[in-house]
């Protein structure tokens, strides 16, 4: 005889769930548009970094999900975008599908990796997942990335736009759309009975099991969701290349000397959807200024590089962090903080404008 | 009789690689069980000794003394790394850990790059002996048989010290019960200095005596593009240091041979096989990874330890 | 005479030449408060483990509402109507009070990541009954006042309530607490009693409760069990157990023997 506990008290009145905008996010809202309009005086140029930067959103989003979140160290981003353009090239140059079409089966194709990885790795603890990403990673660039039949050979996929995205200008706003449509759902996730479970999971997986939370379920999820995000970055990828081949996505140490992380961590910290999209834009940006750097490669990766080890050690939660120290600084001890604040943005223009000179 | 040769050679060709996989995991499960960190830049603090080495030699610096030189630019990598980042980190982190070593990775590999990109290497001077052998009625390359005679060497010097001296013992002890040790007085920021510099020393050895076989392809020019094989050791690296368990030493370094040998003899398996190298090591690694071979050389008592 | 709602059935537990558990038998009947006692490292917390699926036994049974659970993993548990605290609370540090309590809810939500992602209306009805069930939780627990603070930042003692605040959100029909007074003031374990007979009286739930406050422990417990060297070695009301001269020798006896030779 199995009897439910009674309930504790009377139900309360439902708080609702809508609020109005507060004055900040109006703000806020009023400069992302100010930023999506950015590229326009930079011409075509503009358009591609644009672009560009709002493929690494994209990815970066993959990232949010499945290591903000969830806590999982995945080192198969890129190789879920390689799936994603390969099959986005396939799709369209060999069986002529279109692209809303292939996008969708891009997105579909990285569920069997997510599975094998959640059906070997998920029981154990998150450095042998990594270590299990990294492989699969290599593995893959050994297999299906020099498949000839998947990449095209040498030569790769030929993919042209779909009729009302062929301009640049228009590519782009369809990006921007998407992007920030892709935000919106993983910021939706994260306030959700799943999206809890992942940071749960991430934040004390003994607890989350002692919780009733199916934390291999959970996880398994979280892998899912990014491997199928990072398949439609891949998707626009290939058609912002316009041509696919497979060089780009052999190596798994792309991943390790790549700035996605960067990207990431450094605008909201690992785990905000909002941040990484603001991170990518502005790297991305930043990539392009450095280009006029002698060896910007270089450069351009130790500097990265140097952002991404500073803030995960002193700012994990990114730039939104040192905003909200800052801002509570300002407040307390006003002259203190704005001196702080003004010295920094100072050091941040200098350091910049060095950088451009040596180049 | 013909048949045979190949074995022969590309047995010991396997051992020679082997040998980089067993110094690389031995650096690799050194400083993980003393510091509580899986350095996913093992293989980049490497690298920097490459260079050096590199950029010495070319600088007609006799080859063994660059060799030197270049063997001590990674221990001061390693231990810097450790006392300006991964000290920082709090060990429970495991997420921040790892990816501050991809950071770290990311960091000493664009280092590289720069280096290579201010200057073109146009010779690689070999530092190992040249020329050939007979053993057992073939042809061995000399290089691959003193790599394997060095690697083995070093291996068993570094385990003699690790088990006899003081501070070996010392080591030892922290890896296995850090808490224990602070107790008993060991200093554990000592400790991990020690282990960072000698884990990176043989990273620094595993990528010099693989240099060869990886950079020298391109005629002699090496390019900013040659960095990225150099990463791909780390995988074979970790499928050996988990054939210990991620704890046992010696097992690391057999497994090292193991994932040698068995990449280079797929060179002699039916087609589709022999060209599936990195599949072949990601199916061992996955089973190893499913067996969980750590319990095979850790108690659960012992592993609880560890994670504190 | 009611069914037993647990029953832990000849249960061993032996690793690395130590046996934690030797054969333990205990039962505990629906809406009954049952103690532990025992010294350290008499296999207590062992106990718990088995019983919430964190650790196997290496023999014996484990049986929740007339159904053997050994083969059940710690979340299935849950679902099976099992609540357990931990010895060291540690809880989600990341997470606020509010949120910790919203992931606590987790079971009695259904909403999927599709929803979720497109904020469907099966995903704002489970919103508004997690914050709803949340908010409530937080009035009866009286953590109203921390509710958008971490949980690093709080007293040892508000953690312990949060704690409970979120294993009472599984609705359990059986509670083990392991030592639900330990690090925290006078002035709350003092509260904690009445809280707890208070939740037992109010949802039914059974606890069984590990307690090295001697005035919590008896003053709670209907009835309790003694624990040795990993073997119960009495059972009986407060009172009886208090008197048992195996008891008192192996626990509190240790103490009084210490006062005798000083």
């Amino acid at each position: 005889m199995t009897q439910t506990a009674v309930d504790l008290a009377p139900p309360l009145p439902l708080p609702g769930i809508r609020r109005r905008l507060t004055s900040a996010e109006l703000a806020g809202l009023a400069g992302l548009g100010a930023l999506a309009l950015l590229p326009l005086p930079f011409g075509s140029f503009g358009f591609f970094v644009g672009q560009f930067a709002l493929i690494y959103a994209i990815l970066g989003l993959s990232v949010v999900v499945v290591t903000g979140y969830a806590g999982l160290v995945s080192l198969m981003t890129y190789s879920f975008a390689g799936i994603g353009a390969m099959v986005t090239g396939i799709a369209m140059a060999s069986w002529g599908w279109p692209f809303w079409l292939a996008l969708p089966l891009a997105a579909l194709a990285t569920v069997p990796v997510s599975i094998i990885v959640g059906v070997t790795a998920v029981r154990l603890k998150g450095l042998y997942l990594a270590i299990a990403t990294l492989t699969l990673a290599d593995a893959l660039g050994e297999t299906f990335f020099k498949w000839s039949r998947a990449t095209g050979g040498q030569s790769g996929w030929l993919v042209s736009r779909p009729k009302p995205f062929v301009s640049d200008a228009s590519y782009y706003i369809l990006l921007l759309v998407v992007a920030m449509a892709l935000v919106w759902m993983v910021t939706g996730l994260r306030s959700s009975r799943i999206g809890r479970a992942m940071l749960a999971v991430r934040s004390n997986e003994r607890e989350a099991q002692a919780l009733g939370i199916n934390v291999y379920k959970t996880k398994l999820i979280a892998f899912l969701i990014s491997g199928m995000l990072g398949g439609i970055g891949g998707g626009f990828l290939a058609l912002l290349l316009k041509q696919v081949t497979r060089s780009a996505f052999q190596s798994p140490l792309v991943e390790a000397t790549s700035i996605l992380l960067v990207t990431v961590v450094v605008v909201g910290g690992i785990d905000r959807a909002l941040g990484a999209f603001l991170g990518a834009v502005a790297l991305v940006v930043q990539q392009q200024v450095f280009q006029g750097a002698r060896f910007f490669f270089a450069y351009f990766g130790i500097y990265s590089a140097g952002l991404l080890i500073v803030f995960l050690l002193y700012r994990p939660g990114g730039l939104m962090q040192v905003a909200r120290l800052q801002w509570r600084l300002i407040r307390a001890r006003p002259r203190v903080g704005i001196t702080v604040a003004v010295s920094i943005i100072a050091i941040n223009v200098g350091v910049a404008w060095l950088f451009v000179r040596l180049g | 009789m013909i048949a045979a040769h190949p074995v022969i050679e590309v047995t010991a060709f396997g051992l020679a690689s082997g040998a980089t996989f067993g110094l690389l995991a031995l650096g690799l499960v050194l400083i993980y069980r003393t510091t509580g960190a899986m350095n996913f830049s093992h293989w980049a603090i490497g690298l920097l000794a490459v260079i050096a080495y590199l950029f010495l030699a070319n600088e007609g610096v006799p080859v063994m003394l660059a060799m030197l030189l270049a063997l001590a630019i990674s221990p001061i990598a390693g231990i810097a790394a450790y006392r300006f980042v991964f000290k920082k980190v709090p060990r429970a982190n495991h997420v921040v850990t790892i990816l501050i070593t991809i950071g770290v990775a990311q960091l000493f590999a664009s280092l590289a790059a720069m280096v290579l990109g201010f200057k073109t290497f146009t010779r690689l001077p070999p530092w190992l002996p040249q020329g050939r052998v007979s053993f057992a009625g073939a042809r061995l390359n000399t290089t691959d048989v003193v790599t394997i005679a060095v690697a083995v060497g070093v291996a068993v010097g570094f385990l003699a010290w690790f088990r006899f001296t003081r501070t070996g013992r010392a080591l030892r002890a922290v890896a296995q019960n850090r808490e224990a040790a602070m107790l008993a007085g060991i200093d554990d920021v000592r400790s991990a200095t020690i282990a960072w510099g000698i884990g990176s020393a043989l990273a620094a050895l595993a990528l010099l005596l693989v240099l060869p076989h990886v950079a020298g392809k391109q005629g002699g020019l090496i390019t900013t593009f040659d960095i990225t094989p150099f990463g791909t050791l780390l995988i074979p690296a970790f499928g050996a240091a988990l054939v210990g368990g991620l704890v046992n030493l010696p097992m690391a370094l057999a497994g090292g041979f193991a994932f040698g040998l068995v990449r280079e003899l797929l060179v002699l398996a039916p087609k589709p096989w022999s060209d599936m190298r990195a599949v072949v090591a990601a199916l061992l690694i996955l089973v190893l990874l499913v067996l969980r071979t750590e319990r095979f050389f850790v108690t659960a008592q012992e592993r609880e330890a560890l994670e504190a | 005479m009611t069914e037993p709602l647990l029953e832990v059935q000849d249960l061993s537990v032996r690793f690395g030449g130590i046996t934690a558990l030797d054969h333990v038998s205990l039962n505990v009947a629906p809406g009954e408060i049952v103690g532990l006692l025992g010294p350290n490292g008499a296999g207590k917390t062992t106990l718990f483990n088995v019983i919430s699926g964190f650790q196997k036994p290496n023999a014996g049974r484990v049986v929740l509402s007339g159904t053997d659970i050994l083969h059940l993993l710690p979340y299935e548990r849950v679902a099976a109507g099992l609540g357990r605290t931990f010895q060291h609370v540690k809880l989600f540090a990341n997470l606020t009070v509010r949120e910790n309590l919203l992931v606590a809810q987790h079971r009695h939500l259904s909403s999927g990541s599709l929803s979720a992602m497109l904020r469907l209306p099966a995903w704002r009805r489970d919103e508004e009954l997690a914050l709803a069930r949340a908010e409530r939780m937080l009035d009866m627990i009286d953590l109203r006042a921390w509710e958008a603070s971490y949980p690093p930042g709080l007293s040892y003692g508000t953690t312990r309530f949060l704690e409970l605040a979120s294993v009472l959100s599984l609705e359990p029909l059986v509670l083990l607490l392991d030592e639900p007074a330990s690090g925290i003031q006078q002035k709350e374990v003092e509260a904690l009693g009445p809280l707890l007979r208070r939740i037992r009286d109010e949802t039914g739930c059974a606890i069984m409760l590990i307690e090295h406050d001697m005035g919590l422990l008896l003053g709670l417990s209907e009835r309790i069990y003694a624990l040795d060297f990993g073997r119960v070695i009495a059972e009986g009301p407060p009172d009886e157990i208090t008197q048992h001269p195996q008891v008192l020798s192996s626990y509190l006896g240790r103490t009084r023997r210490a006062h005798a030779s000083a």
